[in-house]
């Protein structure tokens, strides 16, 4: 296990490695205008102001001189700077928090609802409940973020204030709300992936309950609710833990529209300006960190693994 | 830290975030209801909030409140009037002497005088800070020292042009005489900067300390907000109202407009597209819309594409196709005034009616001039735009319009960002009609003019068709020396005829500007550069 732990995080090295140099690569190589002059947006950057900070922030030096020096920054715990002067390490440090909450309150939602309804729906095969759970996660999954967030947003945050005094749901998130303001905007941004969690349990849990352990074990007479929840969902759970491990990474990259939607200025938001801006120290430092994510989510998927399912033994 | 990864540090970041996350608390101050509080609209600012480098809207906004000028201008004409300066004056428009007023004190207590101007523009005039508002010193003597160009050092440190004569005095004295000197002054490149600044200017840029009616209220909170309060020691006349106002930070307009009508915020200065079909009926008098300082051309590549666009009469022909109104009307819902002058009508020196037979749409005079002059080659003519800003409707009515109505083939170009279609236009690789917009720095008909159509903006401004009319340069220096303001003004208007006459830019609207508030708040009034005037703003 503990080998198993190592090697797979030293397995993680050339990936980041490889995975910055990329994506350095590509801002740099991004066709099109002067990032200078993408922030002065409508008006033409003056020359000698647009030379003076090309010079600082190095960007008339090759592309491999730049990126030695990004990465050796890197290195050193200095990921760079802004074409304004901001940190991008202060940058991500404000934006992270934010998508982090946001991301874990949706995780928590989609995987307690989705399991939840997939295993109610598995159990009631064809009956109302399970009608329901199919016809509603179809209509979630049809529906796009933005759509049902602007409807949550007006018919929740503003007209439930409005015409009825109820002021619960925040129309944009404020840090003072706590909880309730990641509620709408984490529901929102976990619908879909909510919808094919329902969809994956109900499946999966039907399949396994035709397994013959299962019919031992309600033969041997142990109690329904037993041979649901210890032996039936439990091996039934492996592909899901699969696909909310994935997700993790997706919810905390994904949430570009609604953390727009929201006004939250999370990671999401932060990542698709600076590629629009051409800030390849922001777009790489960013995207690092999904790297991460993403890398340390599979790992705990894969330890899981174990967890649900003995058999499986790591060397 | 060295040999620290970069796992280490985003390990850190995360916990760091957890952290500063675990405790929130306090309930929401800013509902605004008692005790003097509004929230408003805002975007994230750029720089660090020092006037000398900033050159966009949001900075601007928020360096309204906290800082004032020697100049401000008049919220309905826009006549630039006596803000902090007790008098400007010259003889000659190439020397002038301002005396500033008592009274006026740095947040910190330090005093405004002739020396924290000074301090002020010398900083902003050395290349060696890359302010955005660089090329607003250039007119005064001895810029080029401090700002001699790419690759060389500055050779001084202090502008040749400008001199304390003592605390409450100093002249500046410019390269050329410029008779709108005094127009310009109210632009926040020229905002006043205390002792404080030089200590650390980026730090100050989080939390400057400013002399207008408004001081932070803690430091800038990036993508979150801005909070500043009520400045007790700012002379009577121009006080705040309110006791505080927080800048909240949006980066979605569609969410502010609906925090608005939650009632979670008090003014919105930018209504989101979406709104304006419904906004007037939902706010009523409290929907504030009118003209401001922006205008829309189409452009033309004069010096990239002789062949198609060097003969006015072809120009005249384009301009005479397109049917304003029902662009305006049609397309834009209202929210666009045609263009009937290359200054906008919020301008000193706007003349209604000005570009005469050339604005009026006339599709059977224009066939005649398009084919007398010959055409275009190949009859054929591109029209760029970029894509991001909402132009595609637009530009596409036009290129229907003049298909239409000149019987030629017009291709609407799509460019991802206008950066690229300057990169294009720069290179002489681009040679189609192209979409662009003038917004002022300052409320004078030169910069309707200079900026845009001169010798001098083929380098620094947005001379992108490269138009050169001798008559034109010399019309602008002789305004450029008057003394007489009304001469002055006189003598840019026949410059503008001389661009009339050219037509090196076809300009099609004007924009406006909307604003909406909540019913909690009165006296709510919206500057020409789209700045709220919030020292007036009260609680109802």
């Amino acid at each position: 296990m503990g080998r198993y732990l190592i090697r797979r995080l030293i397995q993680a090295i050339p990936v980041l490695i490889g995975a910055t140099f990329l994506i350095y690569a590509l801002t740099f190589a991004m066709p099109g205008a002067d990032p200078i002059q993408l922030l002065a947006g409508e008006k033409k950057a003056d020359p000698l102001v647009t030379a003076m900070l090309r010079a600082k922030y190095h960007l008339d030096d090759p592309f491999l001189l730049q990126y030695w020096n990004y990465i050796t920054g890197v290195f050193q715990g200095d990921l760079g700077e802004t074409l304004t002067g901001r940190k991008v390490l202060d940058l991500f440090s404000e934006a992270f928090p934010y998508t982090v909450n946001l991301a874990l309150v949706a995780f928590v939602i989609e995987a307690v609802v989705g399991v939840l309804a997939g295993v109610m729906a598995a159990l009631r095969r064809g009956k109302f409940l399970d009608q329901l759970v199919l016809i509603s996660t179809l209509m979630v999954i049809s529906i796009p973020v933005f759509v049902t967030g602007f409807v949550l947003q007006l018919t929740l945050g503003v007209q439930l204030k409005n015409n009825w005094g109820i002021d619960f749901f925040p129309v944009s998130f404020n840090e003072n709300d706590g909880i309730r303001a990641y509620l709408l905007p984490a529901f929102v941004l976990a619908s879909t992936s909510l919808a094919y969690v329902a969809r994956l349990t109900r499946t999966s849990l039907m399949e396994t309950m035709r397994a013959d352990y299962v019919r031992t074990a309600t033969a041997k007479g142990l109690p329904r609710r037993r041979v649901v929840v210890n032996h039936a969902l439990r091996n039934a759970l492996i592909p899901i833990v699969t696909f909310l491990g994935a997700d993790l990474g997706s919810l905390m990259g994904g949430a570009v529209i609604t953390e727009r939607i929201f006004n939250i200025h999370g990671v999401g938001g932060l990542l698709a300006q600076s590629v629009y801006l051409k800030q390849g120290a922001v777009v790489v430092g960013g995207v690092t960190i999904l790297v991460l994510v993403y890398l340390i989510g599979n790992l705990l998927v894969d330890l899981l693994y174990a967890v649900l399912d003995p058999r499986i033994r790591y060397a | 830290m060295r040999g620290a990864t970069s796992a280490k540090w985003v390990a850190g970041a995360v916990i760091v975030a957890m952290a500063a996350t675990a405790c929130s608390t306090s309930k929401d101050s800013n509902a605004g209801k008692s005790g003097g509080n509004i929230t408003v609209v805002l975007g994230e600012p750029q720089h660090g909030l020092v006037g000398q480098n900033t050159a966009e809207s949001e900075g601007a906004e928020v360096l309204n409140a906290l800082f004032v000028g020697l100049v401000d201008y008049d919220n309905k004409t826009n006549e630039p009037k006596l803000a902090v300066a007790e008098s400007i004056d010259t003889t000659d428009s190439k020397t002038w002497t301002i005396k500033i007023k008592d009274g006026f004190t740095f947040h910190n207590g330090e005093k405004v005088d002739a020396a924290s101007f000074v301090r002020a523009w010398n900083w902003g005039a050395n290349q060696d800070n890359a302010a955005e508002g660089l090329p607003f010193f250039s007119k005064i003597e001895g810029s080029d020292e401090l700002a001699p160009g790419k690759d060389k050092k500055p050779t001084a440190k202090e502008l040749k042009g400008l001199k304390v004569v003592d605390e409450k005095t100093f002249t500046v004295t410019l390269k050329d005489p410029f008779s709108q000197f005094k127009t310009m002054l109210g632009y926040n490149a020229f905002y006043p900067l205390p002792k404080a600044f030089e200590a650390d200017p980026k730090k100050f840029g989080e939390a400057p300390i400013g002399n207008g009616p408004f001081q932070m209220d803690g430091a800038w909170e990036h993508n979150k907000q801005i909070k500043i309060k009520k400045y007790d020691k700012y002379p009577a006349e121009g006080r705040a109202k309110l006791d505080g106002v927080t800048f909240k930070i949006y980066d979605n307009l569609d969410t502010a407009y609906n925090d608005l009508r939650a009632d979670t915020i008090q003014i919105v200065d930018k209504l989101p597209i979406s709104a304006m079909a419904t906004v007037s009926q939902e706010f009523g008098d409290r929907y504030i819309y009118k003209p401001e300082s922006g205008v829309g051309y189409i452009g033309l590549p004069l010096e990239q594409n002789p062949e198609a666009f060097g003969k006015v009469e072809i120009r005249k022909a384009i301009s005479m196709a397109i049917d304003r109104d029902a662009i305006t009307k049609t397309i834009f819902n209202g929210t666009r005034k045609p263009a009937d002058d290359f200054i906008s009508p919020i301008i000193p020196g706007y003349r209604k009616g000005a570009l005469g037979e050339v604005g009026t749409y006339n599709p059977t005079k224009a066939k005649e001039l398009y084919t007398q002059a010959g055409g275009v080659p190949g009859n054929k003519i591109e029209l760029g735009y970029n894509a991001d800003g909402g132009h595609k409707e637009w530009i596409e009515a036009v290129a229907n319009q003049l298909k239409a109505n000149l019987g030629i083939e017009v291709t609407a170009k799509p460019y991802a960002k206008f950066g690229d279609m300057l990169d294009d236009l720069g290179a002489s690789k681009y040679k189609g009609a192209f979409r662009m917009a003038w917004s002022m720095d300052y409320p004078a008909a030169e910069n309707y003019l200079r900026p845009i159509f001169s010798k001098v903006a083929i380098e620094n401004g947005s001379n992108y068709g490269h138009y050169v009319n001798e008559a034109f340069e010399t019309k602008l220096a002789e305004a450029d020396k008057a003394t007489d303001a009304a001469q002055g003004l006189k003598l840019y208007q026949e410059a503008d005829d001389i661009i009339i006459k050219d037509l090196p830019y076809i300009p099609v609207f004007t924009y406006m500007s909307s604003s909406a508030y909540s019913k909690t708040v009165k006296n709510v009034e919206v500057d020409a550069q789209g700045r709220m005037d919030l020292a007036n703003v009260e609680l109802n």
